[in-house]
């Protein structure tokens, strides 16, 4: 198993060479990389939704359990979801690429392919655990509720704790790094599983990706 | 014989003149002999008062001195001559009355000497003299010099003074002679003194009497009080001086309020600070007044939070809001109060607020350091394949 990490990190080329060789799909290591990120994306959320929700307890009292739950079970799903949303968008660039292969067979290769993603959720999850109780939470009272603009302000100032912006800095550079080894090995996987070449594969993963980076550039930006 | 016959001619005319005066039955005569009981109506002639203005003397104050003569003849009138005053130690500054006065049957007339007491402290008896046809009047009156002047005496003043502070200085004027003075004033004067009221009118103070003197000083140096206090004995003008030491301190028994059980929390982007003041000084803080200073921005509802009135030992519970610029860790709050004499005073004490808290008023700009790594790492993988793929294609 370790080896086989290993091999999707350092040699993903070799390790999906010997991976279309086999006749069936098998999901059982992509799901579980995707449980993986799941929980480590699950333990993030709930850092983070205990601070929203130690925003909002005093304003809707019993919400700060409902908030925490969301951001686990939100998390967990989201992971999922991203998978096959990511897989799709591949999917259909590929496609203008004439590529060859089942959905199937891209839904595990972009599983396989979230590994680094799994030990960047891991890495932000650790450094969640150090920012998050330096987090300043304001509190949301209840004459607050009837005012947008005032819901508006104490979210940006949630965000724009200190705390909390270096926290997201470094969530993002870590998620963009981890993103990037993703891209490199659902490069090589798309390349065998949708029967591309190199530059075709580079370009169908490269782009949506690059696009989504640029975008969480813009996002840091403006935060 | 001529001769003789001549002035008994004249007497026996003199005397028919006189018996025909008592038989034609006029109210009063010159006659200095009662016919009936032989008693000279000069005993009834009589110092019936004595003034002296001012009552009692200071050494070397001018004054009057009265003495009413009353004729207590009902029916007869008197002559008096030469009328004088005469001591060894009061001297006469008016002249004694020469002329011949006549005084009609229970009249009064009052005689007034201006006389100066150039005598040391003591008691002097003074005389009123009158002279009759056939007797003299003569009367002794005590009259006292006394040079105990008028007390001016500081009850209250406070510890220390502070410079531009207005203070209170209660004072007493007492008199403890014998005898009322007149146009009492106090005056109050300093280089960098700024007094009020800097006169003030006592007037008329009786013997053994006393009215308290209340003022306030606004001292802008280091300098000495210079309370002056005037005041007439009859005409005659007095002073006490005395000088108070204008020296700055710290007052020890000033009020001295001080926050406690501060606690800070957030309310949306607003800070909000709760906590107590107590007032461990010996005087009472009024309107106390608790804000925060820059760099927060008091923020409603709370801008600034008033306590009201501290006794000694008295505590109050406060309440304030504001906001920061989201980088400071410690803001002022600062507790205000008046003294009795509308004084503000104000002391701050910093109290730690967490930091990055309102946001709204935080903007330096997107963090261009995680943004230009972000770019390096995605420009490093874009160039890294757009590499390998130009190599793999040669």
């Amino acid at each position: 198993m370790l080896r086989t990490f290993i091999n999707i990190l350092i040699r993903p080329g070799a390790f999906f060479s010997g991976l279309m060789g086999e006749k069936e799909e098998s999901f059982k290591w992509p799901l579980v990389i995707l449980l993986a990120g799941g929980i480590a994306a699950a333990g993030y959320g709930y850092l983070l939704g205990g601070s929203t929700a130690q925003m909002m307890s005093d304003a809707v009292p019993g919400i700060g359990m409902i908030i925490t739950l969301g951001s686990v079970v939100g998390a967990v799903i989201g992971v999922f979801i991203f998978w096959i949303i990511w897989t799709a968008v591949v999917f259909a660039l590929s496609m203008a690429f004439k590529g060859d292969g089942s959905f199937k067979r891209t839904l595990q290769v972009i599983g396989y392919g979230y590994l680094p993603q799994v030990i960047g959720s891991v890495i932000t999850l650790i450094a969640a655990i150090e920012y998050v109780p330096k987090i300043v939470v304001p509190k949301i009272t209840s004459a607050m509720m009837q005012d947008p603009a005032a819901m508006q302000q104490v979210m940006t100032g949630l965000m724009r704790d200190p705390a909390m912006v270096e926290l997201t800095q470094i969530t993002t550079l870590i998620t963009i790094v981890f993103l990037l080894w993703s891209a490199n090995i659902w490069i090589f996987g798309l390349q065998h599983a949708r029967k591309l070449s190199s530059r075709d594969a580079a370009l169908c993963v490269g782009i949506p990706v690059v696009l989504y980076i640029l975008y969480m550039i813009y996002s840091l930006g403006v935060s | 014989m001529k001769i003789n016959r001549i002035f008994t001619g004249i007497a026996l005319l003199l005397l028919m003149s006189m018996t025909v005066c008592v038989v034609s039955g006029e109210t009063y005569s010159l006659l200095y002999e009662d016919p009936v009981t032989g008693t000279y109506y000069t005993g009834k002639v009589f110092v019936s008062n004595t003034t002296f203005d001012p009552v009692v003397f200071f050494t070397g104050d001018k004054g009057t001195v009265t003495y009413l003569v009353t004729n207590g003849n009902a029916n007869t009138s008197v002559k008096l001559n030469h009328i004088t005053f005469y001591d060894r130690d009061l001297q006469l500054l008016s002249q004694n009355f020469d002329t011949t006065i006549t005084l009609g049957p229970l009249q009064t007339r009052p005689f007034t000497f201006s006389i100066l007491a150039d005598a040391p402290e003591g008691d002097y008896y003074p005389t009123f003299s009158a002279s009759f046809y056939d007797s003299n009047l003569n009367h002794k009156t005590l009259v006292q010099i006394d040079n105990t002047p008028v007390e001016l005496t500081v009850v209250d003043q406070p510890d220390a003074f502070m410079q531009g502070k207005k203070k209170t200085i209660n004072m007493q004027v007492a008199n403890p002679r014998k005898n009322n003075v007149r146009n009492v004033i106090l005056e109050v004067s300093g280089a960098g003194i700024t007094a009020s009221p800097s006169r003030t009118f006592v007037g008329d103070l009786a013997a053994g009497a006393k009215t308290p003197v209340n003022f306030s000083v606004t001292p802008d140096q280091e300098t000495t009080l210079n309370l002056h206090l005037t005041y007439d004995n009859g005409n005659n003008p007095h002073e006490v001086t005395m000088n108070i030491p204008i020296t700055f301190g710290v007052d020890k028994k000033q009020a001295d309020p001080v926050m406690s059980n501060i606690q800070v929390t957030s309310v949306g982007t607003t800070y909000r600070v709760t906590g107590d003041v107590t007032n461990a000084g010996l005087e009472t803080a009024n309107a106390v007044m608790v804000t925060a200073l820059p760099p927060a921005v008091p923020e409603d509802p709370y801008k600034t939070y008033v306590v009201q009135a501290l006794k000694p030992d008295d505590f109050g519970s406060f309440e304030i809001t504001f906001t920061t610029d989201g980088k400071a860790t410690s803001v002022p709050v600062q507790v205000s109060f008046k003294d009795s004499d509308g004084n503000i005073y104000t002391s701050a004490q910093n109290v730690t607020v967490p930091d990055g808290r309102l946001a709204a008023v935080k903007d330096d700009g997107p963090p261009l350091i995680p943004i230009i790594a972000a770019l390096v790492i995605v420009a490093v993988f874009v160039g890294g394949w757009f590499f390998y793929l130009r190599k793999k294609k040669q």
